[in-house]
């Protein structure tokens, strides 16, 4: 984002330069002038109630009185704060406050500022509480700006005007958050119930209002996840070249705006939160309403359609399709099947490649033109695997099965097969193209679910900062983010607030990867729930207790070795001569500088050859150097030491690992 | 010449913390920029202008599922 325009003004004399549309109030606070203000806060947008805040703004033609909290700044003028008639007006308004509020210590305080002593007059209304409310607004529009619900509002006129939920009565949405009683500057709002007794609720809240505070500030100019969600990450892969395109083999495309965010955010629901997780003010999960379905059951009946997130965008691109209703389509039907979004277009990519490469063709898929972008097909064996028919019936068992299917009964090179069938341990790749980072090659094939990115998504500290060159680093990486990353699992909670959105002063802490803040808001949240406190290594060790004792699950059903966290070799480098060709420079360089070969004169498939004779063994060395690390044997099983440092070492456990040489 | 993230980048008089994140199309928008090991704020990207033979660092966080 480019700087904005800057204008100076005068402010007392003193001359401030300002972004245009800055407040005058904003001003003044750069420069330290301070000026009253009881509704104002930076978390919501000006309202202009109290009046205290007034100024006298000159701008070249005549002198007005203006409120400064919602006085935007576009052109040079002079302000003054504290003139006679400022002053006097000023002095008036906190004189009819004090009358009303008598005993409210903030009223009192700037009273005695201005000089006034007991007001002249008894207001009808007075209330005599220290912590009355003071009709600032601030809490219903924190309600409604930052937390994106109406719970709380004014009620009734004139002398009766207070705050209520409607009808006095208790709201179910109301999730008591406590953002309301948190910005409320009179004390006058009080939590009174906690319905899961936690041990310390104000710890909570607090924790939560930190991520609620910085969603409100910051996500438009982060990730705009309040916006778009995830998917603001199309443009930003296909810009790095990590959007999957036609089953993995390329990271970019010329048509990627046509799904970019950009597009998608026409369609979505706007201003509403999602309702994935109510009182959640991250609120990425997005919706679109009234969408007419071209095919399918419902054909012709408009629906809602939960999404699309990024990987639904990222997994149309990996099927060569750039239209946002596909998209729109597929994500619907994926979720009333019950199919996954990933596994399916992951699942499809595969069956298109096959099908140009001749493995498949429209005899056996019973009539499909099943090529990259030919979206009808791909919707419709979408539907024959809802229905369990035809070629949905081979396709819907995933890649795994059909790799061996293709192979025993179309004659495929099993070879070809296994090297762009992108799954691991039987679960399909989720859309990121893994060829440039070793360390999320193995985020990938060492995840004990099978082929996830959310044990550690690790591409840019790896391949664009450079941050984790040696094996060693990136085996550090991939022990504490696949830990760290559990440890929501065990909680229960969503990890996209942990680094979705950045605290203020995150870049000037020694490990802004790791989030340093929200890992402390974190250990706040976990002690305000159970009364233990907590450190960042406590909540790993948590984690690392459940993980090995995850993996030797994985062993015991037969996929907790060496040769299971092995990965296809389209996720490690160039698979075809294509493939090469696209980024011939780069790959070039590489066998030049990193592999000590000169590809001059090489063929291309020699070339192809090199590397992989290369990036292959990279992968080995990766898979020692981690399971060093996590002390794991050399053939990735966890060590009767470590099961009895991490105390999970029961009689069954410690028989099985030992069968497998841990 | 400069080095940005470990590769070598052409520098010219001028050229700004923010000529270089456009020239290596870094769209991502959770960056930590240092020059020489400063940190730079993102207010001033535009006006902090990167000296010859300088050690740049543009760090990318993460972010999605």
């Amino acid at each position: 984002m480019a700087d904005r325009e800057m204008i100076t003004i005068e402010i007392d004399g003193k001359s401030v330069s300002i972004e245009k549309d800055s407040t005058i109030l904003e001003a003044a606070r750069e420069v330290s002038i301070y000026i009253p203000a009881l509704c104002s806060s930076e978390l919501v947008e000006p309202y202009a109630a109290c009046r205290l805040c007034i100024v006298e703004v000159n701008d070249g033609r005549k002198t007005k009185l203006v409120t400064s909290c919602n006085y935007p700044v576009r052109r040079p003028i002079k302000v003054n704060t504290s003139s006679e008639t400022v002053l006097r007006n000023r002095k008036i308004i906190l004189e009819m406050m004090l009358s009303r509020w008598p005993n409210v210590q903030l009223i009192k305080d700037l009273a005695k500022h201005a000089g006034i002593t007991p007001p002249r007059y008894q207001h009808p209304a007075v209330d005599l509480n220290p912590n009355a409310c003071i009709l600032c607004g601030l809490c219903m529009r924190i309600c409604e700006q930052g937390i994106w619900e109406n719970i709380i509002n004014f009620t009734n006129r004139g002398a009766d005007r207070s705050v209520q939920m409607p009808y006095d009565s208790e709201q179910p949405h109301c999730i008591g958050c406590g953002a309301c009683a948190e910005i409320c500057p009179t004390g006058a709002i009080t939590m009174i119930d906690d319905p899961n007794q936690p041990y310390d609720a104000d710890m909570v809240r607090r924790a939560g209002m930190r991520i609620t505070e910085e969603m409100i500030r910051f996500d438009k100019e982060q990730c705009d996840m309040r916006g778009v969600g995830t998917a603001h990450l199309v443009e930003i892969m296909d810009a790095y070249d990590l959007l999957p395109v036609m089953n993995y083999r390329f990271g970019k495309h010329e048509d990627s705006s046509k799904i970019s965010s950009d597009v998608l955010r026409t369609f979505f629901t706007k201003g509403k939160p999602d309702g994935c997780w109510l009182g959640c003010t991250m609120a990425c999960a997005k919706a679109i309403e009234n969408f007419e379905l071209k095919t399918g059951p419902y054909k012709g009946e408009k629906v809602l359609v939960d999404g699309p997130e990024y990987e639904t965008l990222g997994g149309s691109s990996n099927m060569g399709i750039f239209d946002p209703r596909f998209v729109i389509e597929y994500n619907f039907y994926c979720d009333t099947y019950g199919l996954d979004t990933i596994s399916f277009s992951t699942g499809l990519a595969f069956v298109m490649e096959c099908y140009e490469a001749g493995i498949l063709d429209m005899e056996k898929t019973g009539g499909l033109e099943i090529s990259f972008g030919a979206k009808d097909a791909a919707l419709e064996l979408l539907h024959q695997i809802g229905r369990g028919e035809g070629f949905g019936l081979i396709a819907g068992k995933g890649i795994r099965y059909m790799k061996k299917y293709f192979v025993e009964n179309f004659g495929a090179d099993p070879g070809f097969v296994f090297d762009i069938g992108m799954e691991a341990k039987g679960m399909e790749y989720s859309e990121y193209v893994t060829k440039e980072s070793l360390a999320q090659q193995g985020g990938y094939g060492i995840a004990l679910k099978g082929a996830q990115h959310d044990e550690a998504w690790l591409i840019f500290m790896d391949m664009v900062n450079k941050q984790i060159p040696t094996f060693e680093d990136k085996a550090e990486a991939l022990h504490y983010f696949p830990m760290w990353r559990t440890w929501f699992g065990l909680c229960g909670l969503c990890k996209l607030p942990w680094n979705d959105v950045e605290p203020a002063d995150n870049a000037e802490t020694d490990e802004p990867a790791k989030v340093p803040g929200h890992v402390q808001g974190y250990c706040e949240f976990f002690e305000g729930v159970t009364g233990k406190p907590q450190t960042m290594d406590s909540l790993i060790g948590m984690s690392e207790k459940v993980y090995n004792f995850q993996r030797v699950f994985n062993l015991k059903m037969g996929f907790g070795k060496r040769e299971h966290d092995a990965i296809p070799y389209r996720s490690a480098g160039p698979v075809t001569a294509t493939e090469y060709e696209s980024r011939q420079d780069r790959y070039d360089t590489q066998l030049r500088e990193d592999v000590g070969i000169d590809p001059t004169g090489m063929s291309t498939i020699e070339k192809v050859a090199a590397m992989r004779k290369y990036r292959e063994s990279q992968y080995e060395h990766l898979l020692d150097a981690v399971y060093k690390r996590r002390g794991w044997t050399n053939d990735g099983v966890p060590t009767v030491a470590k099961l009895m440092e991490l105390g999970v070492d029961f009689p069954d456990v410690i028989e099985l690992v030992r069968k497998h040489g841990g | 010449m400069i080095i940005v993230n470990g590769e070598r980048l052409e520098w010219s008089p001028g050229k700004t913390a923010r000529d270089v994140i456009k020239e290596k199309n870094y769209l991502f928008p959770l960056l930590i920029v240092r020059i020489n090991g400063k940190l730079v704020p993102r207010k001033k990207y535009d006006s902090t202008v990167i000296p010859d033979k300088a050690t740049v660092d543009i760090i990318h966080l993460m972010s999605g599922g």
